[in-house]
């Protein structure tokens, strides 16, 4: 089985890489290991990677909002990727989509990013 | 289509490592239904909801016991998840989207009204000091398997 990591920081990005099964007992596991980073890097955005994931309950919502009051005051955005058709209702019935962006995979979340940066140095030097 | 009753009663320790057995051993006995993989994922999602509240709420993550009945009637499933915890003090506004008594938790407040979206009906008793009652109630609107058509088939 692939191995990989919780979690990647790339600049001011964090990417979540959430477990198969997102519940109240996994999203702890999450929150001890990616808690601190936020409290000593900056991060602007974060990327929910649903990838692997088959089961999420109402704790996986509670997660991502978290996320979404840490990053707010830095005007960054919280991007959910990879999502299958159990998770794509689950969020849509919890109004997710509200406060966070769907995108495809992680490169086209990275692409969106990327686009947005560059927009705003170029009116900041306009 | 086929019918038959059947029972189920489980319990085990309040610890958030349960909550994924709690969900996929409702999953594995109502599974002799046929529901489609979109009923199963709602079961799931329910009966972690249920549990979850108990672990967090009912014994304010200490210990404790949880109990899960499942009743099969006909094509109904349901679900009866029992603590024996703290109670809730005001079950309407438990209930209420997006409320949650623990916010320093992360809690989203929507545990209530997932199980409420995934299920049919949804009753919930609570005595303080003496624990909660959730029942949770679900049709399976089965279309009968392939095998259940050729066993209809031969007892013709």
């Amino acid at each position: 089985m692939e191995q990989r990591n919780l979690f990647d920081v790339e600049g001011e990005i964090l990417i979540i890489y959430l477990p198969e099964e997102l519940d109240h007992h996994t999203v702890g596991t999450i929150r001890e290991n990616t808690d601190g980073l936020f409290t000593c890097k900056k991060i602007r955005d974060v990327i929910f990677d649903y990838r692997n994931t088959t089961f999420m309950d109402s704790s996986g919502i509670g997660l991502v909002m978290g996320r979404y009051r840490e990053v707010r005051y830095l005007k960054g955005d919280i991007y959910i990727v990879g999502v299958n058709d159990t998770i794509a209702r689950i969020l849509e019935i919890s109004g997710l989509y509200r406060v966070a962006k769907k995108r495809k995979d992680i490169a086209e979340a990275l692409c969106d990013i990327e686009k947005k940066y560059e927009k705003g140095s170029h009116y900041e030097t306009f | 289509m086929k019918h038959f009753n059947n029972q189920m009663v489980v319990e085990f320790d309040s610890i958030s490592k349960n909550e994924s057995f709690a969900r996929v051993v409702v999953a594995a006995f109502v599974s002799r239904l046929n529901p489609t993989l979109e009923e199963i994922a709602d079961i799931k999602t329910a009966v972690s909801e249920a549990v979850t509240n108990s672990i967090i709420h009912g014994y304010e993550n200490g210990d404790g016991r949880i109990r899960i009945e499942t009743h099969i009637v006909e094509d109904t499933v349901t679900v009866i998840v029992t603590d024996y915890g703290i109670g809730i003090t005001d079950v309407e506004k438990a209930m209420e989207p997006m409320y949650t008594s623990k916010p320093e938790l992360e809690r989203s407040g929507m545990g209530f009204a997932f199980m409420e979206a995934f299920m049919d009906e949804l009753f919930v008793e609570s005595e303080v000091g003496e624990g909660t009652t959730v029942t949770m109630r679900k049709v399976i609107k089965q279309e009968s398997s392939e095998a259940d058509k050729v066993v209809d088939e031969e007892n013709k």
